[in-house]
Formats: structure tokens, sequence, C-alpha cells
């Protein structure tokens, strides 16, 4: 049985926000600029994205509306309505509560009656993941539909009172991703039939190394720790807000090994016979930053299965990092805005630095 | 990054070798000794009993290259230039890492007596008994996985190692000194690939004694922090 990707959506809040006003909304952390922000901007690359907060620090819109706004947009342009939406999977980083899971909330946000659920956790990685989950579900002929949605709203970590409240000094590891991350949804319809020209799903891969790395980017752990004490291990939460250990943070030193095993696995499915680079013609890559996009364009080049750079597709620099958000985001914009043709092959590669997960789709665009 | 591997086969060749580095790069990422000097839990004597395990295998590494050049028939004349030249630029490395030793605070006497640990008896038999073979192409995957892990080295360890011993670079020459001559080397190892690898079945070869130098070479790591 084949899965087609019938219809797709996005939802990005407010409006564009430049370089110059990310500042003056996240906030001035002890009154005083930032002296790494123009570093870590130029280095990836974005010029606008979207926030679901104000100046004032307000939510207006929460991680389930979000995702439940990118949902009816992608519905809008498909064949079904809610009524006959028979699996919900969704991906989130970070929910509005610890607990229930993403899924739960997301359904009751958008009123589906009767379906099965599914919530994947985790980072970058987590929109594929639950994209996996409900491509086997319908390929196991389980169910004819899913609906896939993966939404971000991180800025909520990067308030300026947040790090206020972990102390006085800010070290470049807990700033590194205010500079990087932001909000946003993508939706996608999967179904067992294809409707006019669609994307049909030849495979999704991915390859997981958290068995030979450390953690690269984490919520949880305080500041300058050896990983044995957690947010939770705390008297209070007000004790771990003030060791920093609920600030997001990177390991930028670890950063590099994402290009080396995202080159890694696209080498493994090219000897597996998954992919062939001469007969790709579009490649949508979440790479965090413009910074990694040189690095792996280099190694590619090197082994000699690189792809031409015309090829390569991205809304980074316009819609921002949204995380797991970003891949269904930009494969939305992709449909929309750019041209591809019956028969053409897409390639879409989603590196997560988290623990080092790194996922992997084909699709060919079919005609019903 | 200019430089190509241009045969097909060479480019095949290349990109095997790419995948057994980096799953050399997450064995090493699972041996404890390396996993607390990422997580900066590690000691100049941490340090010191890594050199001392690793001297001996930098002593013999100069030995199988130099046994590979003679190795090497007619055909391969020009191959055996460069490997000899190769092996006389480094065939006394082992005493700048002797100094780094001593200034990291160990004493002379002690890394010389050292014998070598069990992962580098292994290598090292490995390594001259392939040395000794006729025309051993396929130790250009052991150059891989060794002029690689010089430039891990130089690039990754030498920096964190200081950082975690509070160094000032002083006693991580060694290590450092990898970095200088690496895109050199480098060029050097495309252009032996492209020229040692021909065929399927030397491409195989190549291969497997990369994996082969990968994991013996982790075992030698494993083994730093066995005492007997």
């Amino acid at each position: 049985m084949s899965v087609y990707i019938t219809a797709s959506g996005h939802f990005l809040p407010g409006p564009p926000i430049s370089n110059d006003e990310m500042e003056p909304l996240l906030g001035l952390v002890h009154g005083k600029p930032s002296r790494l922000k123009r570093r870590i901007l130029q280095s990836n690359g974005i010029h606008t994205r979207h926030y679901a907060i104000d100046a004032n620090h307000n939510t207006l819109f929460s991680n389930a509306t979000m995702a439940a706004r990118a949902a009816e947009h992608c519905l809008t342009g498909s064949f079904i309505g809610k009524r006959q939406i028979k699996m919900l999977s969704a991906a989130t980083s970070q929910g509005d509560v610890v607990l229930p899971g993403f899924g739960s909330m997301l359904q009751a946000e958008l009123g589906l009656s009767d379906i099965e659920l599914h919530s994947s956790h985790g980072i970058c990685s987590g929109s594929m993941m639950a994209l996996k989950a409900a491509f086997t579900n319908l390929k196991a002929g389980e169910q004819p539909n899913a609906l896939v949605v993966a939404s971000e709203l991180t800025s909520r970590l990067f308030k300026a009172s947040r790090y206020e409240a972990a102390g006085t000094a800010l070290d470049f590891n807990a700033e590194f991703l205010r500079w990087m991350l932001s909000d946003g949804a993508g939706a996608l319809l999967l179904e067992t039939q294809a409707r006019g020209q669609c994307f049909r799903i030849d495979w999704i891969r991915s390859f997981s190394h958290a068995d030979a790395y450390p953690v690269c980017m984490s919520v949880g752990y305080p500041t300058d720790s050896d990983h044995s004490q957690s947010w939770q291990d705390y008297a209070t939460y007000a004790q771990a807000e003030a060791a920093g250990a609920l600030l997001i943070r990177q390991d930028v030193r670890l950063l590099e090994n994402i290009v080396k095993l995202g080159v890694d696995g696209y080498l493994r499915l090219i000897a597996e016979g998954r992919v062939q680079p001469d007969k790709v013609d579009h490649v949508l890559c979440h790479y965090s930053s413009h910074y990694f996009r040189g690095k792996i364009f280099d190694m590619l080049q090197r082994a000699g299965v690189g792809i031409a750079e015309h090829k390569w597709y991205s809304n980074l620099y316009t819609r921002g990092n949204t995380g797991c958000a970003s891949i269904f985001i930009m494969l939305d914009e992709f449909r929309r805005t750019q041209s591809y043709k019956t028969g053409d092959t897409i390639v879409c590669m989603v590196p997560e630095s988290g623990r080092f997960n790194n996922a992997y789709m084909q699709l060919t665009v079919v005609e019903a | 990054m200019t430089e190509q591997v241009l045969s097909p086969q060479g480019q095949q060749c290349l990109q095997a070798l790419m995948r057994v580095w980096f799953e050399f790069e997450r064995q090493l990422g699972r041996v404890p000794l390396l996993q607390r000097l990422e997580r900066g839990q590690f000691s100049k004597a941490d340090y010191c009993q890594l050199l001392l395990n690793w001297r001996q295998q930098v002593i013999e590494g100069s030995r199988w290259i130099s046994r590979s050049a003679s190795s090497f028939e007619r055909d391969y004349s020009d191959v055996r230039s460069t490997i000899i030249g190769h092996a006389r630029e480094e065939h006394r490395d082992y005493e700048m890492l002797e100094r780094d030793y001593v200034a990291a605070g160990g004493s002379l006497s002690d890394i010389q007596n050292a014998p070598r640990n069990i992962g580098t008896e292994a290598l090292h038999g490995f390594l001259m008994y392939r040395a000794g073979q006729p025309n051993p192409v396929d130790l250009i995957g052991a150059m891989w996985i060794i002029e690689g892990l010089g430039q891990k080295m130089a690039n990754d360890w030498a920096a964190q190692i200081d950082k975690t011993t509070c160094g000032d670079g002083s006693f991580t020459r060694f290590m450092r000194y990898h970095g200088a001559n690496d895109d050199d080397h480098m060029q050097k190892l495309y252009q032996l690939i492209d020229r040692l690898c021909q065929s399927p079945a030397q491409l195989t070869a190549i291969v497997r004694t990369a994996r082969v130098t990968a994991r013996l070479y982790c075992l030698q790591l494993e083994e730093v922090e066995h005492e007997y």
C-alpha cells in the first residue's frame, strides 16, 4: 500500500520579526544588550522569524492553538473534512502543559472525534518520528488517513526574565538558542489514496546515536553541571530555576558532529540503494543554521555524492528555525511556491542535535 | 576542501571509508575514558595514562609503515616513495610525545619502560602482518583511520584536555602538532586512494583493513584504564 501527502498547511504567529526587533521583544537581560546576538545571527543567516508572544510577554497563541491553526490550514486544502480524520500524530519539544501528551491537547483544540492518537517527543526530529508512526500505520492498512502536526513555542524560554531568574552570568551555551529558535507549526495530511498532484512517501528512515555522544541540546540540567541532577530533583521549582536548570542550552562544542552524522546517514542510504544521488531533484534539509549548510555541502561534495546547489530549498532565512515544525513548514511552502513535476524525487533530511538523531525521507511527485 | 578523489572506484572507496570513520568516532564515543574527557571529568593523571599507553603505538606506527613501503613491488615505486617520505616524517614523533608526558608531570623512565597494552599488541600484530604481504594496498585503510585520528586529536582532544586539566598547551604539543600538517597529509591520502583502489577487490580489502584498524585502535584506548 502506498501512502501520499495530499495536503499541507502551516501557521506562523504574528508578523515577521526582523533581527533588530528581536531583542526589544524578548527583552534585555539585566537591562543590557546582548554581545553575542550579532555574531550568532550572522552565522545562522536568519533574517525574519515569528513569535507567539508579544513584547509584554503575553502568550498570544498557545502551542496547541498554533498546531490546530496549521492543521486547519492543511485541511482547507484537502479533500476530506475533520469528521473523516482517523489518526492524529503530533510532535513538539515542549507542550503547553507537562502532562497529558501534546496530541491529546491538540485533538481537543481541533475537535477531532474517535481518532487514533500518537504523540512524539524529541527536538527537531520529533516531527519525522510522528510522521513515521502515521506512515507505518497507514502502510499496515490500519487507517486510511492521518493528520500529522508539528508545533513549537520556544520563545517562552527566551524571555529576559527567565535568564534573570537563573542568576547573573549568562553563558554562551544558554544564550545561543535565543538567537536561533522561534515559533511556528506545520501540518501534513497522509492518505492511502493519491489526490491530484501529490507526494508519495517512498520511505522514512532515521539513525539515532545517543549511545555514542553526550547531550548536545537540553532543558533540565543546571548550569555547569555533570548531569547528575535534573530540574525535578530540586526541593522546589524555584530552586531549579535559580540553578539554571530550566534554561535551554546548546553545547556548541559538540554541534559539528551533526554534520558528520548527517552525511554518514546519507552515505548509508546510498549504500543501501535507497538514495540515488543523481536522481534527486530537490533537497529539503532542516539545517539549523546557514553555517552548517556550507559544511554539509563540502562534505557531500568531497564524497562525490554532492547535489547541485540549485536543487536545495529552504525557507529557514525567512520563517526561522522552528525546531520540529521546520521541515513541515518548509515542505508546505515548497508545495505552494516551488516548481516541481510529476516523477520528481524529493529528499528531506532532519539532523537533530539534541542527542544526535538524524531522520531522512524520500518523496516522489505523483499524479492521481 | 577542493581536493577530490577522481576515479569512480576511488570515490566509492572514499564513501565507504568515510562511513568507517564515522562508525569509528561513535566507537570512540563509547570508550569510558573518552566519555569522561567529553564531560570534562578528566585529570592530568588520566592524560598521562593515555600518553603512556599511546607511546608504543606511535613507535610501532613508523615500523609498519616502513615495512609496508618495502613490500610494494616495482610497479608501485611511486607509492613506495610517498610512503617512505611519510614514514620518515613521523618516525620520531614519539619523542615529542615523551616530552609532553614529562611536561605533564610523568617520569621519562616510566613511559619508556611501559609495555604495550593488549590493544596495541593486537593492532601492531595485525598491521605488521599486513605490511609484510606483497603490495599491501589495503593499508591505505589503516592510514585513513590513523591520519583521521591525528586530526581529531588536534582539533578536538588537545583543547579539551587543556581545558579540563587547566593546561596552557605546553603538554599537548604532540596532539596539536598533528593538526599542522593535516591538509598536506590528507591530500596525499586522497591521491593514494585514487592510485591504489582500482578494483572492487581492492576496495573490499581497503575497507576491511580500515575497519579492523578502527576496532583494534579502540581496543587500545579501552585498555588504557586496565592495569595489571
